[in-house]
């Protein structure tokens, strides 16, 4: 519930921080792959990886508009916690030279490292009063997997993108893009680490177009 | 005799030798076979001694062996395991792998620094090599750090495919011509966190588990076969070259149910044990080797061989001496058998030869009866035919037939006197033989009483009879009948002038008494005694005709029924014989 919270939040947030420069506005919904397992109460997203392709679980796609925007001076650091042995948010889409803080809430060590093209780091083992919070910044597009050196089984997806437009789907697939600027694009829906759709967009100020990723 | 004597000694001596032998061979065949079964068996026992201390020590090592490669493999696998080996491997960053595995290995890799306690080391990887997904081996760029290995060496570590399971090698690796050492690899499989296929495969060396090394006072020497090559550091090369090819052969051939075979290196028999250190691996078949000097064991056998000789030679001569023993002793009563079969035989011999002798002169004294009784009885015959013929004569003179009368009654006298000879002589042969049949004596008498009465010379005497009706004798009718004319003639020859004959018969159980007696002058006292022998006769003048041998023969026929002939008196004018002869059964003379 915090999660959908959460990212509920950042979408919202990413909508309001965009509506200032632009007017169109893209809403749809992506055909996420089936369930591999059967849905449990307390949905915890995890990154699963089956066939080699990484994903959350329950499945969430990234809808992004790609193109060549103006880099922001400025961009807001973001946080993926490591709660309860998992990553949270399991999969966190962020703009390219974004700083990423790493908190460590349970009560163990975490030892957070990435041998991802788009971003090696190694942060090694901290305990979960270490200040200043452990951050990275992720300069380079691509899909970095964040893994635990203790803990094995703990994944993490932080897809680096060079937009600035980009929404996680609710857990239906539905989602709504704001803000974005007017003119011909391509909007791509990342569903997995193997799977990415794309769409021509032709965007129009003041216009709310609808797109879906069958 | 004594040639005899000799040879008869030889044959049982022959005897007594040839059952030594046989004893003898009976004791050495069964002391052979005891000694070959005993040893058979102390073979059969040191090899099965050897063998069981061999799999003893072998299941020791077996599971120290196995303890150790648990724990490798564990670590192996727990290493294989690690987020940033899985990382490097699926995160694309392969550049990452060796420094990563470095890293986690860091534990496990020697390194450079040996550790002081060169029992630690013994869980310690000397190298770790990653394969890639086709099973060659990933080179690391800073082999230093993972261990460093020659490119052949490296190369032997690829592996066809990945494995699925753990896998278990051995390689030669040739540091230096002169010390060559075998590694120990265990290869552990990688399995993607992603597709859970096998993406790698990690595959870290050891030295291998030494076992001489482990096992003080045993003369057992190990080592391990491995890529075609012996690694025994504990043999000269040589020695290595050639116990190489020895085992090349012997796992070239076909599955031997036998995992052990005898080889002689440096002239030295040794028992060789093998044992596949790797069975079922995807790594190239190694097998651990253990060569044990047989110098001990054979030492053993051939003192053991001694011992068995010493006991069988000494059982041998036991053998012998009672063989000789039981020999003699069982050979006596033969000898004793052999002497009187000897004896016996010569005695044999001696009669048959006195019997043939004897036959010779019987034959040899019947033709002679023949031959007279026809030469005599020829001559007599023409004579009397002769004299008959004149007698039928009337011309001559009276005394001339006087003369021939007398003549021919000579030549009667001649002819009874052959008879009696020739009866004699068959006597005195044995060649008579009389067929017993029951004789009617009281009738006999009758006959020859009225045959006296009868002849024309014949005196004035008185005959008294007391004979019995019907008394059987057996014998020969003709024979008894001679008795009975004799004794009567005599009777009546001798008898005086007006005297008297007495002729009685009774039957006295089995025997028939018949009684003769004349009167007349009795024998002389010394002449008695000689009446019965031949040609004797009681000189009572040349009136009386007879050639003396009418006694003796009657006596003789007599004696031949079973029967006698005596004088009982002959004294004041009264002469009596006495017959003897034995009673026949009457019965079947009636009836027939």
């Amino acid at each position: 519930m915090r999660l959908c919270e959460f990212i509920s939040f950042n979408a919202i947030f990413i909508s309001l921080s965009v509506s200032v420069s632009g007017q169109a506005v893209v809403e749809g919904k992506v055909a996420l792959p089936k369930l591999h397992s059967a849905p449990v109460m307390a949905k915890r997203y995890e990154i699963v990886t089956h066939g080699g392709i990484l994903s959350t679980e329950p499945p969430l796609a990234v809808v992004y508009l790609e193109g060549s925007f103006p880099k922001r001076t400025s961009l807001p650091i973001k946080q993926i916690t490591q709660r309860n042995f998992a990553f949270v948010p399991a999969l966190l889409p962020v703009q390219v030279g974004t700083r990423i803080e790493f908190p460590n809430l349970d009560d163990t060590y975490h030892s957070i490292f990435s041998y991802s093209p788009a971003k090696r780091f190694d942060l090694g083992r901290y305990r979960p009063d270490e200040r200043p919070i452990p951050s990275e910044v992720f300069d380079l597009p691509g899909l970095v997997t964040l893994r635990c050196d203790i803990h094995e089984h703990m994944r993490g997806l932080i897809l680096v993108l060079n937009t600035p437009y980009f929404v996680v789907t609710d857990p239906d697939g539905r989602f709504r893009l704001s803000g974005l600027p007017s003119g011909r694009y391509v909007l791509k829906a990342w569903i997995n680490s193997k799977t990415t759709r794309e769409q021509p967009v032709e965007l129009k100020n003041g216009g709310t177009i609808s797109v879906d990723f069958p | 005799m004594i040639f005899g004597a000799k040879a008869n000694e030889r044959e049982v001596t022959n005897f007594r030798t040839k059952l030594a032998i046989a004893i003898m061979l009976v004791i050495s065949g069964v002391t052979g076979l005891g000694i070959y079964l005993g040893q058979a068996r102390v073979n059969a026992n040191a090899e099965r001694d050897l063998r069981q201390k061999f799999q003893a020590e072998l299941s020791g090592l077996d599971k120290l062996q196995e303890l150790r490669n648990a724990a490798l493999a564990e670590r192996c696998r727990v290493l294989a395991e690690k987020p940033r080996i899985h990382a490097a491997l699926e995160d694309n960053a392969l550049d990452l792998l060796y420094p990563s595995a470095k890293d986690e290995l860091h534990d496990l890799i020697e390194g450079g620094s040996d550790s002081p306690d060169p029992s630690v080391g013994f869980l310690h990887a000397r190298f770790c090599r990653f394969l890639d997904g086709n099973g060659a081996v990933l080179s690391p760029s800073h082999p230093k750090d993972v261990g460093e290995l020659s490119l052949k060496t490296e190369a032997q570590l690829a592996l066809k495919t990945l494995p699925e399971k753990q896998q278990i090698g051995y390689l030669t690796e040739d540091v230096d011509l002169a010390d060559e050492t075998v590694d120990e690899v265990i290869a552990v499989p990688i399995f993607s966190t992603e597709t859970g296929e096998v993406i790698s495969a990690l595959v870290v060396g050891f030295k291998p588990f030494e076992i001489a090394s482990k096992r003080a006072g045993v003369e057992v020497k190990s080592g391990i076969w491995a890529g075609r090559r012996l690694h025994m550091p504990s043999l000269p090369k040589a020695a290595q070259t050639i116990l190489n090819n020895e085992i090349s052969n012997a796992l070239s051939k076909a599955k031997r149910a036998k995992n052990s075979f005898t080889v002689t290196i440096q002239e030295v028999p040794q028992l060789l044990f093998y044992r596949r250190l790797n069975p079922g691996s995807l790594f190239p078949p190694a097998y651990e080797i253990c060569v044990y000097s047989l110098v001990d064991s054979i030492a053993q056998q051939q003192r053991l061989r001694w011992q068995f000789g010493g006991v069988g030679a000494l059982l041998l001569l036991g053998g012998f001496v009672a063989s000789h023993f039981v020999a003699v002793r069982f050979a006596k009563p033969v000898e004793q058998l052999a002497l009187d079969s000897e004896r016996n035989r010569a005695q044999r011999k001696q009669a048959e030869a006195e019997l043939i002798s004897a036959s010779e002169k019987l034959k040899r004294s019947t033709r002679y009866s023949a031959d007279a009784s026809h030469q005599l009885k020829s001559p007599l015959t023409v004579l009397r035919a002769g004299l008959e013929t004149l007698l039928a004569h009337e011309d001559f003179k009276p005394e001339i037939y006087e003369e021939l009368s007398t003549l021919l009654h000579q030549t009667h006298r001649l002819s009874g006197v052959i008879e009696d000879l020739l009866l004699l002589a068959r006597l005195d042969a044995g060649h008579l033989q009389i067929q017993s049949e029951p004789v009617n004596l009281s009738q006999l008498v009758e006959e020859w009483l009225d045959d006296l009465n009868a002849l024309p010379d014949s005196p004035d005497v008185e005959i008294q009879k007391e004979v019995p009706p019907d008394l059987y004798v057996a014998g020969a009718k003709r024979y008894i009948s001679l008795i009975v004319q004799n004794l009567l003639e005599n009777a009546r020859k001798y008898n005086r002038k007006g005297g008297r004959i007495r002729v009685a018969a009774q039957r006295n159980e089995s025997v028939i008494r018949l009684t003769v007696g004349n009167a007349g002058q009795p024998i002389a006292r010394d002449a008695q005694e000689h009446i019965f022998d031949r040609f004797r006769r009681a000189a009572t003048g040349a009136t009386v005709s007879g050639h003396g041998l009418g006694l003796n023969l009657a006596r003789e026929l007599a004696r031949l029924h079973g029967g006698d002939l005596r004088l009982v008196r002959s004294a004041d004018d009264w002469t009596e014989f006495e017959l003897h002869l034995r009673v026949a059964q009457p019965v079947v003379e009636h009836t027939s």
